[in-house]
Protein backbone atom coordinates (compact mmCIF):
# COMPACT_ATOMS: atom_id res chain seq x y z
CA UNK A 1 0.00 0.00 0.00
CA UNK A 2 0.55 3.29 -0.61
CA UNK A 3 -0.31 4.86 2.82
CA UNK A 4 1.20 3.34 5.93
CA UNK A 5 -0.42 6.20 8.75
CA UNK A 6 -3.74 6.50 8.03
CA UNK A 7 -6.43 9.61 9.89
CA UNK A 8 -7.80 7.70 12.25
CA UNK A 9 -9.85 7.85 15.69
CA UNK A 10 -6.51 6.99 18.07
CA UNK A 11 -3.72 7.83 15.66
CA UNK A 12 -1.90 10.13 17.47
CA UNK A 13 -0.92 13.11 15.61
CA UNK A 14 2.06 16.21 16.35
CA UNK A 15 1.40 18.91 15.22
CA UNK A 16 3.37 21.13 13.55
CA UNK A 17 1.99 24.43 13.18
CA UNK A 18 -0.20 27.41 14.96
CA UNK A 19 0.08 27.94 18.42
CA UNK A 20 0.52 24.46 19.49
CA UNK A 21 3.29 23.92 17.63
CA UNK A 22 5.37 20.71 19.00
CA UNK A 23 2.46 19.49 20.72
CA UNK A 24 1.22 16.37 19.64
CA UNK A 25 -2.50 14.57 20.73
CA UNK A 26 -4.80 11.86 19.90
CA UNK A 27 -7.35 11.74 17.07
CA UNK A 28 -10.72 11.75 18.59
CA UNK A 29 -13.17 11.96 15.88
CA UNK A 30 -13.29 13.84 12.43
CA UNK A 31 -14.91 17.43 12.13
CA UNK A 32 -15.04 17.01 8.63
CA UNK A 33 -12.56 17.07 5.67
CA UNK A 34 -10.32 19.63 6.71
CA UNK A 35 -10.63 19.28 10.75
CA UNK A 36 -9.54 16.67 13.27
CA UNK A 37 -10.66 16.81 16.88
CA UNK A 38 -7.83 16.05 19.13
CA UNK A 39 -7.13 15.13 22.68
CA UNK A 40 -3.54 15.67 24.26
CA UNK A 41 -1.70 16.17 27.75
CA UNK A 42 -2.36 18.92 29.12
CA UNK A 43 -0.68 21.43 26.41
CA UNK A 44 -3.44 21.25 23.72
CA UNK A 45 -6.67 20.13 25.86
CA UNK A 46 -9.01 18.81 23.38
CA UNK A 47 -9.50 20.93 20.10
CA UNK A 48 -10.44 21.23 16.50
CA UNK A 49 -6.85 21.39 14.46
CA UNK A 50 -6.66 21.26 10.42
CA UNK A 51 -5.28 18.29 8.77
CA UNK A 52 -2.29 20.61 7.70
CA UNK A 53 -1.07 21.91 10.78
CA UNK A 54 -0.93 17.88 11.78
CA UNK A 55 1.83 15.30 10.73
CA UNK A 56 0.92 11.60 11.60
CA UNK A 57 3.09 9.68 13.84
CA UNK A 58 3.23 5.34 13.86
CA UNK A 59 1.07 5.33 16.67
CA UNK A 60 -2.20 4.28 17.30
CA UNK A 61 -4.63 3.55 20.55
CA UNK A 62 -7.60 2.04 21.06
CA UNK A 63 -10.09 4.73 21.86
CA UNK A 64 -14.08 4.61 21.23
CA UNK A 65 -14.91 7.62 18.80
CA UNK A 66 -15.93 11.04 20.40
CA UNK A 67 -14.92 9.84 23.88
CA UNK A 68 -13.97 11.62 27.34
CA UNK A 69 -10.69 13.43 27.98
CA UNK A 70 -10.23 10.90 30.76
CA UNK A 71 -10.44 7.88 28.51
CA UNK A 72 -7.75 9.19 26.41
CA UNK A 73 -5.28 10.11 29.15
CA UNK A 74 -6.00 6.64 30.73
CA UNK A 75 -5.08 4.97 27.50
CA UNK A 76 -2.59 7.20 26.63
CA UNK A 77 -0.74 6.20 29.66
CA UNK A 78 -1.56 2.06 28.63
CA UNK A 79 0.09 2.07 25.99
CA UNK A 80 2.56 4.63 27.17
CA UNK A 81 2.62 6.61 24.36
CA UNK A 82 4.37 9.42 25.90
CA UNK A 83 7.67 7.50 25.87
CA UNK A 84 6.94 6.19 22.23
CA UNK A 85 6.52 9.90 21.27
CA UNK A 86 9.51 11.03 22.45
CA UNK A 87 11.58 8.32 20.60
CA UNK A 88 10.18 9.51 17.07
CA UNK A 89 11.81 11.31 14.68
CA UNK A 90 9.45 14.00 14.47
CA UNK A 91 9.53 15.06 18.39
CA UNK A 92 13.19 14.49 17.87
CA UNK A 93 13.83 16.62 15.18
CA UNK A 94 11.43 19.64 16.06
CA UNK A 95 13.66 19.25 19.83
CA UNK A 96 16.88 19.56 17.80
CA UNK A 97 15.27 22.89 15.89
CA UNK A 98 13.85 24.43 18.84
CA UNK A 99 17.23 24.01 21.03
CA UNK A 100 19.39 25.58 18.12
CA UNK A 101 16.73 28.16 18.07
CA UNK A 102 17.27 28.86 21.94
CA UNK A 103 21.10 29.28 21.29
CA UNK A 104 22.31 32.89 22.27
CA UNK A 105 24.99 34.82 20.31
CA UNK A 106 28.17 33.11 22.07
CA UNK A 107 27.09 29.32 22.11
CA UNK A 108 26.00 30.38 18.11
CA UNK A 109 29.76 31.66 17.67
CA UNK A 110 31.43 29.00 19.23
CA UNK A 111 29.27 26.51 16.93
CA UNK A 112 30.34 28.35 13.78
CA UNK A 113 34.26 28.28 15.04
CA UNK A 114 33.67 24.19 15.81
CA UNK A 115 31.98 23.88 12.32
CA UNK A 116 35.00 25.51 10.10
CA UNK A 117 37.07 23.14 11.86
CA UNK A 118 35.52 19.89 11.20
CA UNK A 119 34.69 21.10 7.88
CA UNK A 120 38.44 21.65 7.40
CA UNK A 121 39.55 18.32 8.76
CA UNK A 122 37.11 16.66 6.42
CA UNK A 123 38.19 18.54 3.56
CA UNK A 124 41.92 17.96 4.11
CA UNK A 125 41.41 14.04 4.61
CA UNK A 126 39.16 13.82 1.51
CA UNK A 127 42.05 15.20 -0.20
CA UNK A 128 44.35 13.00 1.39
CA UNK A 129 42.09 10.34 0.17
CA UNK A 130 41.98 11.72 -3.59
CA UNK A 131 45.92 12.56 -3.86
CA UNK A 132 46.33 8.93 -2.36
CA UNK A 133 44.25 6.99 -4.88
CA UNK B 1 -10.53 88.25 44.69
CA UNK B 2 -7.66 90.58 43.97
CA UNK B 3 -9.83 93.53 44.74
CA UNK B 4 -10.16 91.98 48.19
CA UNK B 5 -6.56 91.45 48.74
CA UNK B 6 -5.97 95.42 47.66
CA UNK B 7 -8.59 96.50 49.85
CA UNK B 8 -7.66 94.57 52.98
CA UNK B 9 -3.78 95.65 52.34
CA UNK B 10 -5.24 99.03 52.14
CA UNK B 11 -6.94 99.05 55.46
CA UNK B 12 -4.46 97.82 57.35
CA UNK B 13 -1.65 100.90 58.38
CA UNK B 14 0.83 102.03 61.08
CA UNK B 15 -0.03 105.63 62.66
CA UNK B 16 3.08 107.63 61.53
CA UNK B 17 3.59 110.88 62.64
CA UNK B 18 4.33 113.76 60.47
CA UNK B 19 5.75 116.75 60.59
CA UNK B 20 4.83 120.38 59.86
CA UNK B 21 1.84 122.68 60.91
CA UNK B 22 -0.74 121.96 58.30
CA UNK B 23 0.26 118.16 57.88
CA UNK B 24 -2.64 116.85 60.21
CA UNK B 25 -0.07 115.34 62.75
CA UNK B 26 -1.15 111.80 62.48
CA UNK B 27 -2.10 109.68 59.51
CA UNK B 28 -2.58 106.06 58.52
CA UNK B 29 0.07 105.01 56.16
CA UNK B 30 -0.15 101.42 54.50
CA UNK B 31 1.88 98.98 55.51
CA UNK B 32 1.87 97.44 51.86
CA UNK B 33 1.79 100.15 48.97
CA UNK B 34 -1.30 99.06 46.48
CA UNK B 35 -0.10 97.84 43.38
CA UNK B 36 -0.12 100.17 40.31
CA UNK B 37 -1.33 97.62 37.79
CA UNK B 38 -3.48 94.97 38.67
CA UNK B 39 -5.32 92.96 35.53
CA UNK B 40 -8.55 93.47 35.00
CA UNK B 41 -9.12 89.64 34.84
CA UNK B 42 -8.19 87.44 36.64
CA UNK B 43 -6.22 84.39 35.11
CA UNK B 44 -5.04 81.39 36.50
CA UNK B 45 -1.30 80.94 36.72
CA UNK B 46 0.15 77.66 35.30
CA UNK B 47 1.19 75.17 38.15
CA UNK B 48 4.85 74.82 38.40
CA UNK B 49 6.69 72.18 36.87
CA UNK B 50 8.35 70.28 39.41
CA UNK B 51 9.50 67.43 37.23
CA UNK B 52 12.67 66.63 38.30
CA UNK B 53 14.81 64.17 35.89
CA UNK B 54 14.75 60.54 36.41
CA UNK B 55 18.32 58.76 35.52
CA UNK B 56 17.03 56.88 32.49
CA UNK B 57 16.25 53.41 33.12
CA UNK B 58 18.78 50.59 31.81
CA UNK B 59 17.21 47.51 30.15
CA UNK B 60 17.23 44.67 32.42
CA UNK B 61 19.05 42.21 29.67
CA UNK B 62 22.30 44.93 30.49
CA UNK B 63 24.30 44.88 33.45
CA UNK B 64 27.69 45.74 34.31
CA UNK B 65 30.10 43.19 32.58
CA UNK B 66 27.23 42.02 29.65
CA UNK B 67 28.80 41.18 26.24
CA UNK B 68 26.61 43.88 23.74
CA UNK B 69 26.41 44.18 20.30
CA UNK B 70 27.03 47.71 18.80
CA UNK B 71 24.69 48.87 16.04
CA UNK B 72 25.75 51.83 15.18
CA UNK B 73 29.11 53.79 14.41
CA UNK B 74 32.39 52.80 12.98
CA UNK B 75 32.81 49.79 15.62
CA UNK B 76 29.68 48.69 14.19
CA UNK B 77 29.26 44.99 14.80
CA UNK B 78 31.53 44.68 17.22
CA UNK B 79 31.49 42.86 20.64
CA UNK B 80 32.06 45.03 23.35
CA UNK B 81 31.59 44.58 27.18
CA UNK B 82 29.73 47.00 28.73
CA UNK B 83 31.02 48.43 31.86
CA UNK B 84 28.71 50.57 33.62
CA UNK B 85 26.11 52.93 33.41
CA UNK B 86 27.02 56.44 33.28
CA UNK B 87 25.10 59.71 34.97
CA UNK B 88 24.36 60.69 31.88
CA UNK B 89 22.20 57.54 30.96
CA UNK B 90 24.64 56.31 28.45
CA UNK B 91 26.70 53.10 28.57
CA UNK B 92 30.03 53.37 29.38
CA UNK B 93 31.79 50.34 27.08
CA UNK B 94 34.85 49.38 26.15
CA UNK B 95 36.34 46.26 23.31
CA UNK B 96 37.76 45.87 25.72
CA UNK B 97 40.79 48.20 23.24
CA UNK B 98 43.30 45.36 23.45
CA UNK B 99 41.19 42.84 21.77
CA UNK B 100 38.54 44.29 19.31
CA UNK B 101 40.03 48.19 19.31
CA UNK B 102 37.12 49.54 20.79
CA UNK B 103 37.98 52.32 23.19
CA UNK B 104 36.32 53.89 26.49
CA UNK B 105 33.47 54.75 24.94
CA UNK B 106 30.09 56.07 25.62
CA UNK B 107 26.80 54.49 23.78
CA UNK B 108 23.46 54.12 23.98
CA UNK B 109 21.55 51.42 24.70
CA UNK B 110 18.99 51.85 22.47
CA UNK B 111 22.05 51.47 19.37
CA UNK B 112 22.96 47.97 21.20
CA UNK B 113 22.33 44.35 21.10
CA UNK B 114 22.60 42.84 24.25
CA UNK B 115 23.45 39.50 24.71
CA UNK B 116 23.19 37.21 26.87
CA UNK B 117 27.05 36.62 27.79
CA UNK B 118 28.35 37.85 30.68
CA UNK B 119 31.89 39.12 32.09
CA UNK B 120 32.65 38.80 35.86
CA UNK B 121 34.50 42.08 35.94
CA UNK B 122 36.31 43.40 38.83
CA UNK B 123 35.98 46.57 41.13
CA UNK B 124 37.13 49.21 38.27
CA UNK B 125 38.01 53.24 38.95
CA UNK B 126 35.61 55.55 38.99
CA UNK B 127 34.74 56.99 35.84
CA UNK B 128 32.69 59.73 35.05
CA UNK B 129 31.23 61.70 32.20
CA UNK B 130 33.81 64.09 32.55
CA UNK B 131 36.63 62.34 30.42
CA UNK B 132 34.50 62.34 27.24
CA UNK B 133 34.04 66.33 27.51
CA UNK B 134 35.82 68.15 24.32
CA UNK B 135 37.73 71.20 24.78
CA UNK B 136 35.49 74.46 22.90
CA UNK B 137 37.02 74.58 19.15
CA UNK B 138 39.20 77.27 18.85
CA UNK B 139 37.73 80.77 17.89
CA UNK B 140 39.22 82.51 14.91
CA UNK B 141 40.94 85.25 14.14
CA UNK B 142 40.16 87.41 11.96
CA UNK B 143 43.70 87.61 11.09
CA UNK B 144 43.64 83.59 10.74
CA UNK B 145 40.76 83.56 8.04
CA UNK B 146 43.27 84.21 5.60
CA UNK B 147 45.73 81.36 6.57
CA UNK B 148 45.39 77.61 6.10
CA UNK B 149 45.11 76.44 9.43
CA UNK B 150 44.07 73.26 8.49
CA UNK B 151 44.86 69.80 10.62
CA UNK B 152 45.33 71.67 14.02
CA UNK B 153 41.46 71.53 14.87
CA UNK B 154 41.49 67.52 14.77
CA UNK B 155 40.78 65.39 17.53
CA UNK B 156 43.58 64.09 19.45
CA UNK B 157 43.67 61.31 22.91
CA UNK B 158 44.61 62.70 26.13
CA UNK B 159 47.18 60.92 27.55
CA UNK B 160 45.39 60.67 30.94
CA UNK B 161 42.19 58.82 28.58
CA UNK B 162 45.47 56.67 27.09
CA UNK B 163 46.42 55.50 30.66
CA UNK B 164 42.56 54.87 31.75
CA UNK B 165 42.25 52.95 28.71
CA UNK B 166 45.56 50.57 29.96
CA UNK B 167 44.32 49.76 33.42
CA UNK B 168 40.74 49.28 32.33
CA UNK B 169 42.14 46.87 30.03
CA UNK B 170 44.67 45.55 32.91
CA UNK B 171 41.20 44.38 34.78
CA UNK B 172 39.17 43.58 32.06
CA UNK B 173 41.14 41.20 29.14
CA UNK B 174 42.07 38.88 31.97
CA UNK B 175 38.48 38.43 33.40
CA UNK B 176 37.54 37.69 29.55
CA UNK B 177 40.56 35.33 28.78
CA UNK B 178 39.07 33.43 31.89
CA UNK B 179 35.93 31.90 29.69
CA UNK B 180 36.89 29.57 27.11
CA UNK B 181 36.34 31.25 23.70
CA UNK B 182 35.30 34.63 24.66
CA UNK B 183 38.34 36.85 23.45
CA UNK B 184 37.97 35.09 20.12
CA UNK B 185 34.10 35.86 20.22
CA UNK B 186 34.67 39.34 21.22
CA UNK B 187 37.33 40.00 17.72
CA UNK B 188 34.78 39.00 15.63
CA UNK B 189 31.82 40.96 14.32
CA UNK B 190 28.24 40.27 14.64
CA UNK B 191 26.65 39.54 10.95
CA UNK B 192 23.52 38.35 9.96
CA UNK B 193 23.39 35.18 7.05
CA UNK B 194 21.02 34.35 5.07
CA UNK B 195 17.62 32.78 6.67
CA UNK B 196 18.88 35.00 9.68
CA UNK B 197 16.37 37.23 11.04
CA UNK B 198 17.21 39.36 14.57
CA UNK B 199 13.65 39.74 15.34
CA UNK B 200 13.61 36.11 15.81
CA UNK B 201 16.70 35.38 17.39
CA UNK B 202 17.87 34.73 20.60
CA UNK B 203 21.19 36.46 21.85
Amino acid sequence: MLYKRYIEIGRVCFIRLGDDIGKSGVIVDLVDQKHLLVDGPDGIGRKVVRLNQVALTDIKINIPRGCKTKTVRTAMAKEGVEAKLAATSLVKKFAAKNAKAQLGDFARFKNRVAKTASNRKIRSTVRKLKKSS
Amino acid sequence: WFAAVVSSVLSSGINAEYGGEKNGGTRTVPVQKSPRFYPTEDCKTPLKNRRVAKPTKLRGSIVPGSVVILLAGSHRGKRVVVLKQLPSGLLLVTGPYKINGVPLRRVDQTYVIATSTKVELPALPAIGDEIFKRKGKPTKNEKEMFVDNAGDNSYKISAEKVALQKEIDALVVPAVKKVDMLQSYLRSRFTLTKGQFPHEMKF
